[in-house]
Parts: structure tokens; sequence; C-alpha cells
């Protein structure tokens, strides 16, 4: 089954030339859209496998883009493809639900790749985002527990190992665990990532007291 | 106490600008206390003038005086609340002086040297506290000066009555002068950060358009580079993308600073690493001192260099960068061929130092710890930990 995607960028040259490269690899661009208000609305009527996504766009960014169209499809996996790799941006698109994150300057053949392995449920993690998210956890720890999820001894391990430019076969080989329990050990860093936002967001409403109509 | 003055800091046309509207609208709150103020005393007036109406000299005069007052009281009210020319003040008070001896042609003499009151009151007081509220303390104490004077004209008397109005007048007057210099000040700061946060977030914002379109068309050339067959355009395109896209992320470093500055440390080794290496870094600046950055980049640079030494410039670099409460951890790895085991025992037995021991020295003196891992075929990492903070007296 060939995989939907939907291409989410504000520069018309650079979405029609993901799209096509898409294409000729065989993969099906189902949309594509020049703003995240855009692809949030166009996205719950072609229903993609997988938006590659910007960060930096009018009216809607890629993390509020991404949180829109999660919540309206949450089978649907994003892929951040961004140039600016403006830190905050890319890990506030992860805290909103995106899967993964490549560079824009990034070969064909890798965006192919990272596509395919979002659609099939994996995180594409490189070390950029590894260390970001590595720096997150290590930050909520100092301001003394928030109170969202912690990472165990081992996803740590996992996590530094990748920020270290490591695949998953060689820190598979490291650890003694298998191939697929280090993805595993990925993708829980990610979940925890997303519900220790979620934490943060219901604890603020609470807060700021806009739960008191519920 | 005294007031700094800002005058000397801040440029002259941002101050103007600030004087028009905003210092208007920060003082409006003293210009409503005075218009409620005037009105009040007004009614008192009133009151007096219609009780001893009876008794003055010239009557009509004395009602025409006091219908003068209420239309005074009206146009100016309108005035200051709009923000009229603070000159209007002083012919205010040209204009109370004028009613307040005015009595010496109303009144009854031998009234008013028995100690009577004069036509305007406490009304007085109104012209006064509008040059405290316009021009500040010294301006009002001046006014005061020749409010009280004209009182004095007018009995002609230094009597406790008028030593009493006087220390009133010129406790009022510096008082409220005070405050309409302290809220003009904090409004004039508050536009200034204003205006400045402003032109910051607009410089960032054009700053971040040009970039983001500059490192498009950059990573557009990297991503095309088989088919352009110019490889060396593609990598000079691919070095200038990854330190724009560096310089981007992290902002300008300031490495130049005394050793004590505060230095962001990822930033610093954005700038300081080959554009191959991979650079993980935590979402927030990683700030040391400027002196204990620029030995940890020496070290870096030396475990890069030895990489490019050993496994060639052609293999992954990755560096990571890790902030923890006291420490600061920095992971160089490359994916070379690595060191066979004993390597490095067998070259120090042999009295030759060489790079090991060179970068470790360097990450002690820093009192860190520096640890190499490595194995054949799994490339050399080298793991160095410091505090963020140097002992005392460790140089």
């Amino acid at each position: 089954m060939t995989v939907r995607v939907m291409v989410v960028d504000d520069h018309p040259m650079w979405r029609e030339g993901v799209a096509r490269d898409l294409g000729e690899r065989g993969l099906d661009v189902v949309a594509t859209a020049g703003d995240g208000a855009a692809a949030a609305r166009i996205a719950p009527a072609v229903r993609p496998d997988v938006v590659v996504m910007d960060l930096q766009m009018p009216h809607l960014d890629g993390a509020g883009a991404t949180a829109a169209i999660l919540e309206v499809l949450p089978d649907t996996r994003v892929l951040v493809l961004s140039a600016s790799a403006e830190q905050g941006d890319v890990l506030g698109a992860v805290r909103a639900g995106a899967a993964g994150y490549l560079v824009k300057s990034a070969q064909v053949s890798e965006l192919v790749d990272a596509v395919e392995r979002t659609a099939a449920g994996q995180a594409v993690f490189g070390p950029e985002l590894a260390g970001l998210v590595l720096g997150e956890f290590r930050r909520r720890e100092r301001e003394g527990g928030t109170g969202g999820p912690e990472l165990t001894a081992r996803e740590t391990e996992v996590l530094r190992f990748v920020a270290k430019g490591m695949t998953a076969r060689r820190i598979a080989d490291r650890l003694g665990l298998s191939h697929r329990t280090v993805e595993n050990h990925v993708q829980n860093v990610l979940r925890k990532l997303q519900l220790a936002n979620r934490v943060e967001l219901t604890r603020y409403a609470i807060e700021q007291g806009l739960d008191a109509d519920t | 106490m005294s007031i700094p003055d800002t005058s000397g800091t801040v440029p002259v046309a941002r101050r103007r600008r600030g004087a028009t509207v905003d210092v208007h609208a920060a003082l409006l709150p003293l210009w409503r206390g005075l218009v409620v103020f005037r009105v009040v005393a007004l009614l008192y007036a009133v009151v007096n003038v219609v009780r001893d109406v009876g008794l003055y000299a010239r009557p009509a005069l004395g009602i025409a005086v006091l219908v003068l007052m209420a239309l005074w009281t009206l146009v100016t009210s309108v005035a200051y609340l709009r923000g009229a020319d603070r000159r209007l003040t002083v012919v205010d008070l040209v204009l109370t002086v004028l009613a307040t001896t005015s009595t010496l042609v109303v009144d009854d003499p031998a009234r008013i040297g028995a100690g009577g009151p004069v036509i305007t009151t406490v009304w007085s007081a109104g012209a006064v506290l509008a040059i405290a509220v316009a021009y500040g303390i010294r301006p009002a104490i001046g006014a005061v000066a020749v409010s009280v004077g004209a009182l004095w004209f007018t009995r002609r008397a230094l009597d406790a009555a008028l030593l009493s109005d006087a220390q009133l007048l010129l406790v009022a007057g510096v008082a409220v002068g005070f405050a309409s210099v302290a809220m003009r000040r904090s409004a004039q700061r508050l536009q200034e950060a204003i205006a400045t946060e402003a032109a910051a977030a607009e410089r960032d914002r054009l700053a971040r358009d040009i970039h983001d379109g500059v490192l498009q068309i950059l990573a557009l050339v990297r991503r095309r580079g088989p088919q352009l067959g110019d490889p060396e355009l593609v990598r000079a395109a691919a070095e200038q993308e990854v330190s724009l896209r560096r310089l981007i992320t992290r902002g300008p470093i300031g490495l130049d600073g005394p050793d004590d500055e505060p230095v962001d440390l990822g930033a610093a080794l954005g700038a300081a690493l080959p554009a191959r290496a991979v650079l993980a870094v935590p979402p927030d600046p990683v700030c040391v001192p400027g002196g204990l950055a620029r030995s940890l980049l020496a070290v870096v640079r030396e475990a890069a260099a030895n990489a490019d030494a050993h496994a060639g410039e052609d293999t992954g670099l990755w560096v990571l960068l890790e902030d923890e409460a006291d420490t600061v951890t920095i992971s160089v790895r490359d994916d070379g061929p690595g060191i066979p085991s004993g390597r490095l025992a067998e070259a120090a037995d042999q009295g030759h130092l060489g790079v090991a021991s060179s970068i470790r020295g360097r990450v002690a003196e820093l009192g860190g710890t520096a640890e190499l891992v490595t194995a054949p075929g799994d490339g050399v990492e080298w793991e160095l930990r410091v505090p963020r903070q140097q002992r005392e007296g460790a140089r």
C-alpha cells in the first residue's frame, strides 16, 4: 500500500520540489498546503498517512498546525522538515505530537526513507532532536519535578547514544539489547515528552481556573 | 533625595516623542484630581461669597469675579484634561492672582483688615497645583511664593493665618510636583522600554525572514548537489548553510569578553566546529564563564583535530553538549577505525604523552574528567565532564 503524504511549506519552490521528489520515489502526494492554517483545513479531507511539515509559516506555524491536525486525525503522523532548526520551534512541534524531525538539507533518499519510516510508526530521531529532548527532560528535572513523566535510566542512556550520532543497530550492540527494544525506548521518550506537555497544559489550565466550567 | 537625571543617556528624539502623547496620559490622574479639587473649591468660594455678599463694598463686582472664576474653572478643566499646552498654567496663575487681589476693591477695607477671607479662598491653590503637575517641584515652589505674595499684598498682614496658608500650599505644591516628576519619568522609561523591545522584535523578525530565505536556497543547492555537477559549489553551500543555521539558532557568541563574562557554550561550539560535525545541544543556552568556555573549546578542537588526523576528514563527527545542575558534559565522537586496546598505554610507556594525555591534563586543570571510549572499528569517543564553576584559584 502506498504511503499518502501531504506536504506543507510556505516556499512554493520547496513545496513543489519535495512533492515531486516524493512522487517520483513512489509515494502518493495527496495534497500540498502553503501555510499551517490551510494545512489544518485540508488535512481532514485528504486524510494523509504522513504530513511533511515546515515550521516557520504564516497564519499558523508548524507546531500549531501539528496540534490542529493531530486533534482531528490522531492516526496521521507528522514529520517536521525544517531549514532553520530553530530549536524552540522544533521542540514545540515535537511536543505538539510530531513524530520526527529532519533538516531540509537532507538528501532526497534520506527524506524518502524518513517518510517511509514515519509511516511505519518509527520515530525519525536524529542527534540534534535527541540533544534537544534530553536537554528538555534535564531542565524539567532541574526545575524540580513538574509532575510529568520522567525518563528511566535506560531511556536516558539510549537518548544520549542517539544524540552522539549512533544508529539504533549500534546502540543495540553496545547495550546488548535487540534493535526492536532500542526503537521502543526511543518512541517511549517521544511519548513521554508529549505526555509531559499535556500534563503541563492541564496544570496550567487548572492554575488559571480555565477548567472552572467543566 | 535626588532623582537620577536620565536626560544624558536618552536620545533626544525618543524623549520628545515620549513627551507629547504618553506623558499627558501618564499625568492624567493628577489632572483629574486637580479638576475635582477646583470644582469643590469653587463651591466653597460660592458659599463664602453668597454668605458675605451683603457686607461687600461692591457686591456686583464680587458676583462678577465669582462668575469669572466659575468660567475659568470650566475652561481650565476642559483644557487640562485634553492635554493643553502647559503654559496655560502660567496664565492660570496670573488670573488667579488677579482674582485674589480683586478682594481689595470688592470687599470692605475694614473687613479685610480684620482678617476676613479673600474672595478666591482655597480656590486659588488650584493654579499652584496646576503648575506643580505641569512643571514639577521648583516651579511649584515659585508659584507658591507668587500666590502667598498675592495673599500678603491683599491682606497686608503677616499673621498666623497667612503662614498656615503658605505652609499648606508649599506642602501640597511640592507633593504634587514630586508625584508629577515621578510619573513623568516612569512613563518615559516605559515608553523607551516598549520602543526598544519593538525594535528588537522587528530586527529579529527581519533577520529570521531573511535568513530563512537564504537558508532555503543554500539547502536547496546542497540537496540538488549531485545534479549540479559542481562539487566545490555544493560543498561551499553546505558549509555556509550549516554555519548560518548555527548562527540563527544560537545567536552571536561573544567569546572575546573577560574570563568571567558568561558565554553560551552551545553557540561557541557551533562556531568552532567544522561544518560536517553534527552538533546536539539542549534547547536553552548553556552559559558558562568565558574563560571556561575558551578552555573547553580548545580541548574540543584538539579532540576533533585528532579525529580528523586518525579517522580522516570524511568520517562522521558528532558533538553532544549536556547541561546538568553542576556540570557540563561535552562528548566528541567519530566513527572512524578506533584505537586498538593497549595502543594508548603502549605510547605512554614509551614516553610519548600524545593527544590523549594532553586532553586529560587540560580537562583536569579545569577540575573535570576526560573519559575515552574506543575499540577497533568502533570509533573514538571522548566524554569531557567539567564543573560549571571553576574552583577558586584553579586556573
